[in-house]
């Protein structure tokens, strides 16, 4: 008797848990974070070029820009923001969980990601590719010449299972090293432990700004995988789906226009198209469905530039921000010039 | 002549020669190194051997610390010393030395961390004076009351009923600390008997005697309350919070929780309520299986999922929470040690002078117990400090948090053998202080076993 009525107990306990647990009225996230007066934006642990901290204690970076333009269309204001910097392991439970609004940092859009983890992704904005990087002096030209090297990676990401999974389809019979931390993979790579190393391709690039001598080692023109790389949201809500998708293409769309952070205000007072018109809100209402100001898109772009600045600032320019990988022709180009950014019309 | 017997009076005086000086080879710089590192053809070796080693490992320290050096620079590439060699880049920990201290804690807003550390060392410093009495009272209020002040002066903002209430107390409670020690050093006596003095209460009934005290302490309290009502500081989230000073923060609040949980729990696992014991032991051996790591991960990740949509926990207040039970799981066990270490008969002499329990326990019991325990809560304290690091596994910029930030900012990139090194450095310091501080404290509490 005294331990059925325990367990009438407990399950009454889980029944007002699970029921205090259920939210009550699903408020939209755009509601959430205007009533909250910041946004919460997911980044990742220090990755240079996308997300990483200068000595003034700043983050900076393209995925940080995208975190500031989202903030500038809500609130007209790109300092409206707290940067949560989580760890890859979690970073997928901290959105799910509500912690953060959105999630911008180097994840890898795949089917798996975007239907089973609750989560999906809005669009790419930056292209990346796994590549090979190798002394120069070995005098690897190609990938395929890679038969049974041994090649440093990190564990825990994709690039391990690529790497195996390039080694299987080409026979190569590649030994991997795996390594937790990338400095130690570096110095393992520089004292020659290794043959290779292996890295989405603008990781590479960095990683080689940071060796003592850059012009000793080179990036095989090969790429073995496809990460495109873009800010994800919570499913279920698609008015913020919309916000934080749109706020990319309006980035793109402001390069492919010519608007620029400096000519922006101009450009507001007498419109060159009629495109231009729309998008900076002088003309129709085009952004009625996203809920926010018709000035969204002049304060994005008032606040961070266009794509093209983001990129030739943090990944373009080999500056103290930048780590200097060409855009010229490569897929994160305008689709104008022969590259994959492309943005719908604002019509 | 010399050779030849004195005689004194016709008697014949034994005069010893005076001895000889030891042989040259036994004594001084010489004697000592025969005897302590060439005593012998093994021990000859080794000494070679290990002269050998640290003098190589000193010369390639001084190398890299000092040859190689480039101290002024303001990226990494600047610290190269020839095209394709980088030099020691301490240019890049100047640079970021301010980020490790205080993390991302915006530059207007640091002395108020410095201010804190200013006034816990102040509110500390009386327990070295001699002349200070209430040195238990002080202790505990820098542990118990000053936190509030601290907690108000990082996170600033708006103060809620509560915090208003406590901060005045703070402030207060630390302005009285210093004038009792000012008066101490002076008179030779406490605060409260000055007061009672000073007011002519001290010819009145014992029982009168405490009103002058407490009617002033009313009165200083309310003075604070309202001379800092309007002050408020700009508000830092603890998402800004980092370095050496988030560090401090976490181990801390860890190490002065644990200690006072830690006792409840080893009393209750010691305890005869089945109840309380069964509790004890459940949560100590609970948290004690599982690594700090998994405590953490779950505090962050799986407690918010529990948790109504919405209500977010801040990161910080979990991982401390977590901090806090994970090392008063530890303290229980080390405390419930030195229980066992107090012989049968204190608890029975505790009970045949008719103490209650808790005196017993409070006067008996504790005080022999707790000082037979000091090496190994120190022990324990280090390594909380050190555990601390786990913390920026889950994103949380702690020292070495911030050190793995330098490594990946385009302008330092790849820069991560100079901070390390500084973390180390700072590790090293403040854990030494520690364990100083622990034989200090040794020392003094053993002088009642060297009388």
């Amino acid at each position: 008797m005294k331990k059925l009525s325990l367990l009438g107990l407990g399950a009454g306990l889980l029944a007002a848990l699970s029921f205090t647990a259920a939210p009550a009225v699903a408020e939209s996230t755009l509601d959430i974070v205007k009533k909250r007066g910041h946004l919460r934006c997911q980044i990742g642990t220090p990755s240079p070029g996308f997300y990483n901290l200068k000595s003034d204690g700043t983050w900076v970076g393209s995925d940080v820009s995208i975190c500031r333009a989202i903030a500038a269309a809500i609130f007209g204001d790109p300092n409206k923001v707290e940067f949560q910097s989580v760890s890859s392991t979690v970073r997928f439970t901290a959105l799910a969980n509500g912690e953060s609004d959105l999630l911008s940092r180097t994840a890898t859009w795949t089917l798996f990601r975007d239907t089973q983890l609750g989560l999906s992704f809005t669009t790419v904005n930056f292209y990346d590719g796994q590549g090979f990087m190798v002394p120069k002096d070995s005098g690897i030209k190609s990938t395929l010449e890679l038969k049974g090297a041994t090649v440093c990676v990190l564990t825990g990401t994709t690039t391990e299972l690529n790497l195996t999974d390039y080694s299987r389809v080409h026979k190569l019979d590649i030994q991997p090293v795996v390594f937790q931390d990338s400095n130690v993979r570096n110095e393992t790579y520089l004292k020659g432990g290794c043959d290779a190393i292996t890295n989405d391709k603008s990781g590479l690039a960095s990683n080689k700004a940071g060796f003592p001598d850059p012009g000793a080692h080179t990036i095989l023109p090969e790429t073995i995988s496809k990460e495109p790389l873009g800010p994800a949201v919570r499913k279920g809500d698609s008015q913020w789906f919309d916000i934080v998708r749109w706020t990319v293409f309006a980035l793109i769309a402001a390069e492919e226009a010519g608007i620029t952070q400096a000519n922006v205000d101009e450009m507001a007072k007498n419109p060159p198209s009629p495109e231009v018109a729309r998008m900076l809100g002088v003309e129709a209402e085009v952004h009625k469905g996203l809920g926010l100001d018709k000035s969204w898109a002049h304060w994005i772009i008032k606040s961070v530039g266009n794509y093209g600045e983001i990129y030739g600032k943090y990944m373009g320019s080999a500056s103290s921000d930048g780590i200097g990988i060409g855009r010229a022709g490569s897929q994160n180009d305008l689709w104008t010039r022969g590259g994959l950014m492309y943005s719908p019309p604002f019509r | 002549m010399a050779d030849a017997p004195m005689t004194s009076g016709g008697l014949l005086v034994f005069k010893p020669k005076p001895s000889l000086p030891p042989p040259p080879a036994t004594t001084g710089v010489i004697g000592w190194m025969r005897f302590n590192l060439f005593d012998g053809i093994y021990s000859s070796v080794t000494t070679v051997i290990g002269v050998l080693l640290i003098g190589y490992i000193a010369i390639g320290f001084y190398e890299w610390a000092f040859v190689r050096a480039v101290w002024e620079a303001s990226s990494r590439n600047e610290c190269r010393i020839s095209p394709t060699e980088f030099g020691t880049c301490w240019a890049g920990v100047e640079f970021w030395f301010t980020r490790f201290i205080y993390g991302r804690y915006p530059d207007a807003e640091i002395w108020r961390i410095d201010l804190a550390a200013l006034i816990f060392v102040l509110w500390m410093a009386p327990l070295w004076l001699p002349r200070v009495t209430a040195k238990v009272i002080v202790g505990l209020s820098a542990v118990m009351v000053f936190p509030f002040l601290a907690g108000y002066l990082f996170l600033g903002g708006e103060r809620n009923w509560f915090m208003a209430i406590m901060v005045a107390l703070s402030l207060t409670w630390f302005i009285g600390t210093m004038v009792h020690v000012a008066i101490c050093l002076v008179t030779n006596q406490g605060l409260g008997r000055w007061i009672i003095q000073a007011t002519g209460f001290a010819s009145r009934d014992d029982r009168l005697q405490k009103y002058p005290i407490i009617i002033l302490s009313l009165i200083a309290y309310f003075v604070v309350y309202f001379l800092v009502a309007d002050w408020q500081t700009v508000e830092v989230v603890p998402n800004q919070w980092g370095g050496l000073f988030l560090t401090l923060v976490i181990s801390g609040v860890g190490i002065a929780s644990a200690l006072p949980i830690g006792i409840v729990l080893a009393l209750g696992r010691r305890s005869q309520m089945p109840v309380v014991r069964v509790l004890c032991v459940a949560f100590i051996e609970l948290f004690r299986s599982v690594p700090l790591i998994t405590i953490l991960f779950m505090a962050t990740t799986m407690f918010p999922l529990f948790l109504p949509k919405g209500v977010v926990f801040n990161n910080l207040a979990s991982v401390i929470v977590a901090v806090c039970l994970f090392s008063a799981a530890y303290m229980a066990e080390t405390v419930r040690g030195g229980l066992q270490a107090i012989s049968r008969g204190q608890y029975e002499a505790a009970e045949a002078m008719g103490l209650s329990y808790w005196q017993s326990m409070g006067l008996i019991v504790m005080p022999q117990a707790l000082k037979l325990m000091i090496p190994n809560i120190v022990g324990s304290f280090i390594g909380l400090l050190k555990d601390t690091t786990l913390v920026s596994i889950i994103g949380l910029y702690d020292l070495l948090g911030m050190i793995n930030a330098v490594s990946q900012d385009p302008q330092w990139i790849g820069l991560h053998h100079e901070p390390l090194f500084t973390a180390a450095v700072l590790y090293f310091v403040a854990c030494l202080a520690m364990s100083k501080y622990s034989q200090h404290l040794e020392r003094k509490l053993g002088a009642g076993d060297r009388r």
